[in-house]
């Protein structure tokens, strides 16, 4: 019975919802009806009837590529359903920040009228602006998480990598120490440590 | 070992304690300060080659002193002879690094490395004594992990008996060849695997960044366009061209791409300082310093200067140069660190 809901839920969220008078507005006297449980079978049976037809695939593999089909069409819901969920919430915002938008351009509308009506101009702007800065970054924290983002701080402790290369410790077999490596003779550093010390305040 | 133990031990050898490590995708080189008032910096190449292991290619690698390693029932060549013997053999040389970091397609390298890194560095003259050794910037072009680079090295050296410390590589460079300047103005590392940049004011860093773009991306585009296995691309341009004069077909490709990666990290770098939000003001122009294996090439600093007088510079720029030391020159830097951190 899972894959009838899926069907009906598929069938919901691609389909759209309209009133008789609307129907009949468009011209429509009489319209077909088909059971979700009917357009599943229908699938089913189509698929079936390629997937044997074809002679590629046995029973048992048609069986498990069915099973397949369904998890995959379950996970595409989900996301479809999470990513509405997350458009609802960014349109929300953006429905608050307009109406933010527009009470401050009243507030300016009054302020600068002279013969309009007092606003509590500060005290009432704040509040809003308080009352929007929390809702957004409420939002935004519950986006961010949804989306794999979050607020979380790194530590600045140091990640000790030395279980990753135990392998280098390792005694090899080498001449090394019987081979000299090449050497060069370069100025000294006196006159940059003198100008170092100097910098931070030394002798 | 307390600070008062080390300025003892210093007074009875006469030997500034501290090392310098650069760690470069290309070459390692460690600098040291010696005995004359001078450093002495020892340089290898940071590759390999593997050969079949039998007992007659181990004895002439004995008696020719080339190093060697036995790793997994297979000789290893290291180093500069590994390279020479690439070329030889027209076959590529095994990197353990890629664009500035370690490979993560070379992990079983580990051991050859921390040999040359043992073999270079030499044992530490007391117990704990700093070693700086340089890591790159972020990348502004790739997305790459130092902290892993950096954390692998960090543990190697200290396991060796010394206490590492992170630099950035190009702030090595400031430490190196703007002491004059009051270490103030830009260093530019121009390495194997990337070009690294650092803004400093009074030896403090205000914006680093790399691009991972260097002399293997000179290599790469050589060999490409010219149907040759990348060493042999590596030994065209380190056989003493000068750029600005290419001789041949071979040495026009080198011209040409060496030419690219100056516009590319220049034009980097003017970006970058443009959107950069914590730029510094100077009332006087600085200098850019200039040092790394890839700038060696003849004819380099002249070709970036061309370079740099076609761009809009954001920042008033005075003398641009390259260092006397090129190639030593970040381990220097980092010897420089090595040793104000002693003191």
């Amino acid at each position: 019975m899972e894959s009838v809901n899926d069907v009906k839920e598929a069938l919901s969220a691609r389909s759209r919802t309209a009133t008789l008078d609307e129907l009949r507005s468009e011209g429509r006297k009489r319209v077909r009806i088909i059971r979700a449980e009917h357009v599943q079978s229908m699938i089913t049976e189509a698929v079936n009837s390629a997937v044997e037809q074809s002679g590629l695939i046995s029973p048992e593999e048609v069986q498990k590529l069915v099973e397949k089909s369904r998890q995959q069409f379950r996970t595409m819901m989900q996301e479809a359903q999470e990513a509405t969920e997350v458009q609802d919430q960014l349109e929300a915002r953006d429905r608050e920040i307009a109406e933010l938008k527009k009470r401050l351009e009243q507030m300016a509308g009054g302020k600068g009228g002279g013969g309009a009506a007092s606003v509590p101009v500060s005290g009432d702007l704040s509040a809003v602006l308080a009352k929007i800065e929390g809702s957004i970054n409420d939002r935004l924290e519950k986006i961010g998480k949804k989306m794999g983002v979050s607020a979380a701080v790194e530590s600045d402790a140091p990640v000790d990598f030395s279980g990753l290369f135990k392998a280098a410790d390792k005694k090899l077999e080498s001449n090394m120490e019987n081979v000299e490596v090449k050497k060069t003779e370069g100025g000294g550093i006196a006159a940059n440590l003198a100008r170092l010390k100097k910098l931070k305040g030394g002798s | 070992m307390t600070k008062q133990d080390k300025k003892e031990h210093v007074a009875e050898t006469d030997v500034a304690l501290g090392k310098g490590l650069d760690v470069g995708t290309a070459n390692f080189a460690a600098a040291v300060q010696n005995a004359d008032g001078g450093i002495t910096v020892t340089v290898e190449r940071n590759a390999f080659l593997d050969i079949p292991s039998d007992v007659y290619s181990k004895n002439m690698l004995v008696k020719l002193k080339v190093p060697y390693v036995v790793h997994n029932n297979r000789l290893v060549v290291i180093g500069e002879a590994a390279f020479e013997l690439a070329n030889v053999f027209g076959r590529e040389t095994r990197r353990p690094m890629r664009d500035g970091l370690i490979s993560p397609n070379e992990q079983d390298a580990l051991p050859m490395m921390k040999m040359i890194i043992t073999k270079i560095l030499g044992e530490p003259k007391v117990s704990g004594e700093n070693c700086y050794f340089c890591v790159p910037a972020p990348s502004l072009d790739v997305d790459n992990n130092v902290d892993y680079h950096k954390g692998l090295f960090e543990s190697m050296i200290n396991k060796m008996g010394y206490r590492a410390h992170a630099v950035n590589e190009a702030h090595a460079v400031v430490f190196a060849e703007l002491a004059e300047q009051d270490f103030t103005g830009i260093g530019l590392s121009f390495g194997g695997g990337m070009a690294n940049a650092c803004i400093c004011y009074k030896s403090i860093p205000c914006l680093s960044f790399s691009v991972a773009r260097g002399g293997d991306w000179i290599d790469k585009n050589v060999a490409n366009v010219l149907g040759c296995p990348r060493s042999k691309a590596t030994h065209i341009k380190e056989r003493g061209i000068d750029i600005r004069d290419p001789k041949s077909r071979e040495e026009e490709a080198v011209s040409i791409y060496y030419r690219s990666l100056i516009n590319y990290v220049l034009q980097n770098i003017k970006t970058r300082f443009e959107s950069g939000q914590n730029m510094p003001s100077f009332t006087s122009p600085i200098d850019i310093a200039c040092a790394g294996g890839t700038s060696l090439v003849g004819g380099f600093i002249e070709v970036f200067r061309d370079e740099f007088a076609k761009i809009d510079f954001p920042l008033p720029v005075g003398r641009i140069f390259r260092s006397e030391e090129a190639l030593t020159a970040v381990a220097k830097g980092c010897l420089v660190a090595a040793a104000i951190g002693e003191s």
